[in-house]
């Protein structure tokens, strides 16, 4: 996101513009017929996952940590305003809005003062952010500055392994896993170093119920699940 | 100049030894513009805290940076950038910009935390408190920002660091945005960086911008935002620089003229080099002096000492004008020595009353001026005959300057036209509506209106402490002047309700003192006690039970902590640098300052100092000035007493009251004219002034020694009027270019010596010469 005016340029000329939660399932389907199941490229598939802004998508985040006995479940919506613009609005079980401009995060809760912060100092979060800026522009090159990228699986259900390549996210961060169908990524796992996860399920996958026992390795499992 | 092998030799020695002199001044001398090696030695606390105020105080040292010209994310981009940088860098002590950070805490000082906030529900542990507490931290760790929450949560649930974090942040803040600060209009973002470097020192406050400048650059964003700069180290820098430069165009306009009028009256290129050495002489000697017996010096006792060294460059007029092709050099000089000798030894007598004032600024003037002299008059008493061939002319020929002499000697002179100029010129000054004297130096290096008012606005956006006022609080301990100011504040609070004050702060609000300290140890539960609260609220939580191992650990060290000492808590990056502003140790007495802002009435103030013992206000302005003042009493008892002296050393050497008067009377007479003209024109007097008039009357000494000298012969007359001559035109054309200098520093020096010059010539003509005319036409 730092690179905003690049991106932008990127952005308009990677026109494959779906709005989100729509004609996917259709989409799949097309692509699951017309193509073979070929060796996955993941420049050709982070080109396709490119959406124009603004754009919108229902999220679930269940995250995972040692201090915690049970996962913390939040629902909202995700709100994708261009590179380096986004906002998390959590509406349940409470209602929370994130506002990230450039490097600065804002975090309203009700009830509360408001919280700002760095992305400077949230190593894990920059990181995740780099990696959605990157997939929602369609940016492979931008991607493969901050990231050594793994594709596997194929055009109907494929999954993208980003390990940072930057020492200190890496002291922070362990990995980041994409999984998806077709051009709809279907959720993040934010992996880091002190044995605690991110589980954010995107669009059709957020509306879902979620697999029991609550755990990151059967939420991963969902994710890869038609 | 002569040009035997000899001479050469001589002239070559002389240069290399000059040179040899300066490297060795040089590496000694260290010049500082630090105001307080000019200023007095201050006496009392209050003084000095004063003169710390002056230069060091924290207001003075800030630099407030603004980013511009962009969008507010890439501004706070920039800020952050840019204050991470410096945070790293060793010119800046305190960097802030709205951001805060938990980098840079000490471990072993966290569990403080409970003792330094004065919020009671920091201290907070009952069960209800801490059920929402977590559930608080529960919604943090899912929030983007948990991953970067969740270290501190363990052993911070109730997040009193964060608490403290803000309370150390300036008593009122501008409002942030995105994190960081920024103007009402979030149009600017603002960054608060301290410089190590004092106000008045311009070349560490250079370097100081020259690293941020390096810095912003470093940031990437350099061409998408503006970055500019306010503060009095700024200014300073700005008014150094500007200073300088019309000195230096000035002083080259005026060397291709002095160089000029020598050509015309001498019309030998050889003589320039000649009338030059006598006065890089006295500048090198003096040097060298001042760095062997003072080591350091201040730029302002530089920049007076150069001017009073101005009669240096008349000595070798006099040796030039006087001779001829009959006369080797050797004699002139000897002939001329004794008048010479006498307009020296006085001066240098009445300069060395400078050196017993006290002040070191004065003793260094007196040190540098009085060599520097000595130097040149020696010099060219026995160098520079050794250098010069008999001249070509004799200027006592000269048909036109014997027909002026005549001219001059025709004047009516009414007998009482001195009193009566004496008396008018008192009476002017007495009249003048102006104040006599004006302390304040800054008006000498005027920062343009605009700037200043821009600056004014900064600080009031920022909220930041008046740079004029403040309270201090002495006391025995660090520890009783942290009490002390403890219990001023609920007036202060009082004073802020009424509008007397926006705002204050002091050492207390970082570090409370141990009473207090221990006052809050007491309100902390037991481990027992927490332990079950903290089940308690854990019941119906996500967490672990055993989560919080590390908050109950915390809390319990903070029950038994030593209470936390200043020398400990300078180690908090953003303690230790309000507290070395704000707690001040000397020779074993504490002072702690209480910064005020936006004061709007000092009345109560001071009302409340009256009340309470050890406190007083400082008024930074009022008492810089005083000091200002008092630096000039020294002068003009200094004076005083050197020209009783200079009465003794000249009546000594004429033995006679009426010569005497004839060389004194004029320069006299000229004090007050240029006083009174100054005054008439509205100018009210300040040092550069004073110095100025001290350089005109040396000038006029000379002249008139040199006039009374030649009374008798009508050759030696014109002689010396080619000499005085060419001395008064050369000076008057340096001082006149400095009079026209749109720097008021520069036209305070230019104006009295200028006006000065023509002044003391034409009474030197008029007093010394008629009456000397008069005495000849009697039997």
């Amino acid at each position: 996101m730092r690179h905003a005016n690049a991106t932008t340029a990127r952005t308009a000329r990677c026109h494959a513009s779906f709005a989100l939660g729509r004609v996917i399932a259709v989409c799949v389907a097309a692509l699951a017929v017309a193509q073979n199941v070929a060796a996955l490229d993941s420049a050709t598939l982070i080109a396709r996952l490119a959406r124009t802004p603004p754009a919108s998508i229902p999220f679930v985040d269940v995250r995972f940590s040692e201090l915690l006995n049970e996962p913390v479940v939040v629902r909202g919506r995700l709100f994708y305003e261009g590179a380096g613009a986004l906002e998390r609005r959590v509406e349940q079980p409470y209602l929370e809005t994130t506002t990230i401009r450039g490097d600065s995060v804002r975090v309203q809760r009700a009830g509360e003062v408001d919280r700002a912060f760095t992305l400077r100092r949230a190593a894990e979060l920059r990181g995740f952010l780099t990696a959605l800026t990157g997939l929602l522009t369609g940016d492979g090159r931008f991607l493969e500055q901050h990231f050594d990228i793994a594709a596997s699986g194929d055009e109907s259900r494929w999954r993208l392994t980003l390990d940072p390549s930057d020492g200190r996210v890496r002291e922070r961060l362990r990995a980041i896993t994409v999984a998806g169908a077709g051009n709809e990524p279907h959720c993040f796992v934010i992996d880091d170093t002190r044995g605690g996860a991110s589980v954010l399920l995107l669009g059709s996958k957020a509306a879902q119920a979620l697999p029991q026992p609550l755990t990151r390795d059967s939420l991963q499992e969902s994710c890869a699940a038609e | 100049m002569k040009a035997s092998p000899s001479a050469l030799l001589l002239l070559a020695a002389w240069i290399v030894a000059l040179i040899a002199l300066a490297v060795i001044a040089e590496r000694r001398l260290a010049v500082d513009s630090d105001l307080r090696l000019f200023l007095p030695a201050p006496s009392t606390d209050e003084q000095r805290l004063l003169l710390d105020a002056i230069g060091e105080g924290p207001a003075a040292r800030l630099l407030i940076v603004e980013l511009s010209r962009a969008d507010a994310p890439t501004l706070a981009d920039a800020s952050r950038a840019l204050a991470d940088a410096l945070r790293n860098d060793e010119r800046f002590r305190f960097v802030a910009n709205g951001d805060e950070t938990l980098e840079g805490l000490p471990d072993a000082l966290l569990a403080y935390r409970y003792l330094l906030h004065p919020d009671p529900t920091t201290r907070t542990f009952d069960r209800e408190w801490l059920r929402m507490a977590l559930e608080a931290r529960a919604r943090d760790l899912a929030s983007p920002g948990g991953f970067a929450l969740e270290p501190l949560i363990p052993r911070d649930p109730t997040f009193v660091l964060a608490a403290l974090l803000d309370r150390w942040q300036p008593a009122h803040e501008p409002p942030r945005e995105l994190g960081v600060w920024f103007d009402a209009a979030r149009e600017r973002a603002l960054l608060l960086a301290e410089t190590r470097a004092p106000a008045f020192d311009p070349d560490r406050q250079r370097d100081a911008l020259d690293a941020l400048q390096r810095a912003f650059a470093a940031t990437g964003v350099a061409n998408a935002v503006t970055l500019s700069t306010s503060g009095t180290g700024g200014f300073s820098v700005l008014m150094e620089a500007r200073t300088r430069a019309t000195a230096e165009n000035l002083t080259r306009l005026a060397a291709i003229g002095m160089l000029a009028v020598l050509l015309v009256a001498y019309r030998r290129p050889s003589v320039l080099i000649v009338s030059a050495l006598p006065l890089a002489t006295a500048a090198v000697a003096g040097l060298a002096a001042v760095s062997i017996v003072f080591g350091a010096v201040h730029g302002i006792t530089l920049a007076f000492g150069f001017t009073l060294l101005g009669v240096a460059q008349d000595y070798p007029l006099h040796l030039l004008s006087h001779g001829r092709p009959s006369a080797e050099p050797r004699m002139v000089a000897r002939a001329i020595w004794p008048t010479l000798a006498t307009g020296v030894a006085s001066t240098c007598i009445a300069y060395l009353t400078f050196w017993l004032s006290g002040a070191a600024g004065l003793a260094q003037l007196a040190c540098f001026t009085v060599v520097g002299l000595a130097a040149a008059a020696l010099t060219t008493r026995y160098v520079l005959p050794g250098l010069l061939a008999p001249g070509a002319r004799d200027y006592g020929d000269s048909r036109a300057l014997r027909r002026i002499a005549r001219a001059i000697a025709e004047l009516p002179r009414p007998r009482f036209a001195p009193l009566v100029l004496a008396l008018a010129c008192v009476g002017a000054t007495i009249a003048a509506p102006r104040p006599f004297w004006d302390n304040d130096l800054s008006t000498l290096t005027p920062v343009p209106e605009e700037l200043v008012a821009h600056d004014r606005e900064l600080r009031e956006t920022l909220s930041l402490a008046d740079v004029r006022h403040q309270l201090a609080v002495v006391a025995p301990t660090a520890d009783a002047a942290l009490e002390r100011v403890e219990a001023l504040d609920a007036e202060l609070a009082r004073l802020v309700a009424t509008g007397a004050i926006a705002s204050y702060d002091h050492a207390a609000r970082y570090l409370p003192s141990a009473a207090v300290q221990r006052a809050r140890q007491a309100e902390l539960p037991s481990t027992d006690v927490l332990s079950a609260e903290l089940a308690a609220a854990l019941a119906d939580s996500p967490f672990r039970r055993d989560a919080f191992a590390p908050f109950v650990a915390d809390v319990e060290r903070a029950r038994t902590l030593p209470p936390l000492t200043p020398a400990v808590a300078r180690a908090v990056p953003a303690v230790g640098a309000r507290l070395d502003t704000l707690l001040l140790e000397r020779d074993g007495a504490f002072t702690a300052v209480v910064a005020l802002g936006g004061v709007s009435d000092v009345a109560p103030l001071r009302s409340l100092a009256g009340r309470t013992t050890g406190v007083t206000v400082l008024d930074v302005r009022a008492a810089a000035e005083s000091l200002v003042a008092e630096q000039r009493s020294r002068m003009l008892l200094c004076l005083a007493f050197g020209a009783l002296l200079l009465v003794a050393v000249v009546g000594f050497a004429l033995r006679d009251s009426r010569r005497v008067y004839r060389v004194l009377a004029p320069l006299a007479l000229t004090t007050l004219v240029v006083v009174a003209a100054l005054q008439l024109a509205g100018v009210s007097l300040n040092l550069f002034h004073l110095i100025s008039l001290i350089l005109a009357a040396g000038l006029g000494l000379d002249y008139a020694l040199f006039f009374e000298h030649s009374a008798e012969d009508p050759a030696e007359q014109a002689r010396t009027l080619h000499a005085v001559l060419v001395c008064a035109a050369s000076t008057l054309l340096v001082f006149v270019l400095l009079a026209t200098a749109d720097l008021p520093v520069l036209r305070a020096i230019g104006t009295p010596v200028a006006l000065g010059v023509v002044v003391n010539f034409a009474l030197a003509l008029l007093i010394t010469r008629g009456t000397t005319v008069t005495r000849r036409a009697a039997p």
